[in-house]
């Protein structure tokens, strides 16, 4: 598995072996030759990485390289747009999630999404964390509010809401906002966690303490991150792809796409050269 | 320095024209209102007494009130709304969400605009041959079902707009969790645009309270107290229609009576709507 993997990276970047080497295990998440095609625009381009379990991936590159388009494949949340489609594979625990056969329902319940912006939902602060919950399970008021209290203490925000959790959440700051969101998203016990620029709409406090706990985190959830801000990547991040065009152009250790980088256009990038 | 000082007084001249220009106009339109108030209270003075409520239309030259016509109206405006409402937020929902940008949410799209847009005594005449020329009978609810006519393309449009202006993060979040479309629509969308779809109804409730072409041609009026859906019945505006053509002092007076009863109404629910709405903004930032 991790040999046809490498051989399948090798096209795109110069440092495959280090990207095999520095993921012993089963890959969470396998990208095999992914395309995507944006109303006809090529967006993506033979995309292939392993996503490791249990570890921080942290996607970066200049606006328009697809990034993010990369991360909406992995939940197939782009599916809700007409005239977008996605060919290749992409292999969740070795099962193709392009699949159509592949229920979205199975899917989003073991990969949960944060947006850039967060988007609490009209209702009170414990409705947000069990709205999704009650869909996908039946759970007794005890066991619900457990689940809840659980969810919010892993985004470390229970000690802040837990007196007003009938509260609506709109009145949350804007960065408790982005932590009930990723509470509600860890609420499902999804295996993997998607952080699309979670804290690019946040100040530097509201930042430190969601990279802290994205370092908490990765002990039970693999975690893909896309940003915008290279020292997030450094700081927080096991894995560093970087993307450009489209093209997956290099992906490696963290330490090493930040010291030693294989590709010329990578070490200009985060160096500040271009981008 | 020279320089940027006079472009500095150049800048100060041009805000205080658009200032004072703003101004004037927000002057001219509040002008207008307050003397539409004004000559209504004031012509209406005379029968704006608890009667007024109390009391039935009177015969010619007798004491009485705009009690049955305040009724018939308040009557078939709720019942428009009940009709129109949930076939305009239905409709309007499945514009925003399910039919954005296909060929069909665009052509109905417009027909709502149409519709929108359509003289109200139209709307009359085509209640008045679809039912009352069937039935052989004018009737409240005649009259209820041409208001509808007038509330849905109102709903609709609102509900559309409401719903297209919640971020489309909203829905992904929302789908990202696994719900599925027709959930997230009900309990979240609908939810989060709730102020605004309120908001078109109360504008909706606004436009047909003073509606008096539809009325004619199928509730027609009622001297009487009446709450026979089945039966012609009186409404204010009919009432004023009827009033203030006629030549008897005492009718002209409940005219204008009724005439300031309305617009006072109408002038509160724009003013709840907007409301609504503001404070819906403050809690979406």
């Amino acid at each position: 598995m991790t040999d046809s993997a490498a051989a399948s990276i090798a096209p795109a970047t110069a440092a495959s072996a280090p990207a095999q080497a520095s993921a012993p295990q089963t890959p969470k998440i396998a990208v095999r030759g992914l395309d995507f095609y944006y109303h006809g625009f090529h967006a993506l381009k033979g995309i292939s990485l392993d996503i490791p379990t249990r570890q921080v991936t942290a996607i970066i590159g200049p606006s328009g390289c697809g990034k993010s388009t990369l991360l909406r494949v992995l939940n197939r949340i782009y599916a809700i747009y007409p005239k977008l489609e996605a060919t290749g594979e992409v292999l969740l625990d070795g099962e193709n999630i392009l699949d159509p056969r592949y229920s979205l329902n199975r899917l989003r319940s073991k990969v949960g999404m944060v947006f850039q912006k967060p988007v609490p939902f009209p209702m009170s602060i414990y409705d947000n964390i069990a709205y999704g919950i009650r869909h996908h399970e039946k759970l007794g008021r005890a066991a619900m509010d457990a689940r809840v209290e659980r969810a919010l203490r892993q985004a470390a925000l229970w000690d802040e809401v837990k007196d007003k959790l009938k509260q609506n959440a709109l009145g949350l700051s804007g960065g408790q906002q982005q932590r009930l969101c990723i509470a509600r998203a860890i609420a499902l016990k999804p295996e993997v966690l998607l952080l699309d620029e979670p804290t690019s709409a946040l100040d530097p406090i509201a930042t430190g303490r969601i990279e802290q706990l994205i370092e908490e985190l990765k002990r039970d959830y693999t975690i893909v991150i896309v940003t915008h801000n290279m020292q997030q990547a450094a700081r927080c991040s096991d894995h560093t792809a970087f993307m450009y065009l489209g093209e997956l152009v290099e992906f490696d250790r963290t330490e090493t796409i930040f010291t030693k980088p294989a590709r010329q256009q990578t070490e200009d990038y985060i160096t500040g050269r271009f981008g | 320095m020279a320089g940027n000082a006079s472009l500095y007084r150049w800048r100060a001249i041009k805000n205080a024209m658009a200032l004072g220009l703003g101004s004037l106009a927000t002057l001219f339109g509040l002008f207008w209102l307050v003397w539409i108030l004004g000559i209504t209270f004031l012509r209406g003075i005379d029968a704006l007494k608890p009667a007024l409520f109390t009391q039935m239309t009177p015969p010619p030259g007798a004491d009485g009130g705009l009690a049955n016509a305040l009724f018939g109206s308040v009557l078939m405006s709720l019942m428009a709304l009940a009709i129109g409402a949930p076939i305009g937020i239905c409709a309007g929902t499945w514009l925003a969400e399910y039919a954005r940008r296909g060929k069909l949410g665009e052509t109905i799209r417009f027909l709502n605009d149409i519709l929108l847009s359509a003289p109200s005594i139209v709307l009359g005449l085509f209640v008045y041959t679809l039912i009352v020329a069937q039935t052989r009978q004018f009737s409240a609810i005649a009259g209820a079902i041409a208001l509808a006519l007038l509330v849905i393309p109102v709903v609709v449009r609102t509900t559309d707009e409401m719903l297209r202006l919640v971020p489309s993060t909203m829905r992904e979040a929302a789908l990202s969790l696994g719900v599925p479309q027709w959930k997230m629509v009900l309990q979240i969308l609908l939810r989060a645009s709730r102020a605004g779809i309120v908001t078109g109804v109360l504008l909706a409730l606004a436009r047909i309270s003073g509606e008096t072409a539809p009325l004619l041609f199928t509730a027609l009026n009622n001297q009487y107290w009446s709450a026979d859906v089945t039966k012609p019945m009186a409404s204010v505006p009919v009432v004023i229609f009827q009033f203030a053509m006629s030549p008897f002092e005492s009718w002209h007076a409940l005219a204008w009576a009724g005439a300031f009863v309305v617009t006072l109404f109408v002038l509160a629910l724009s003013l709840i709507s907007r409301f609504l709405l503001a404070r819906s903004k403050v809690t979406h930032d």
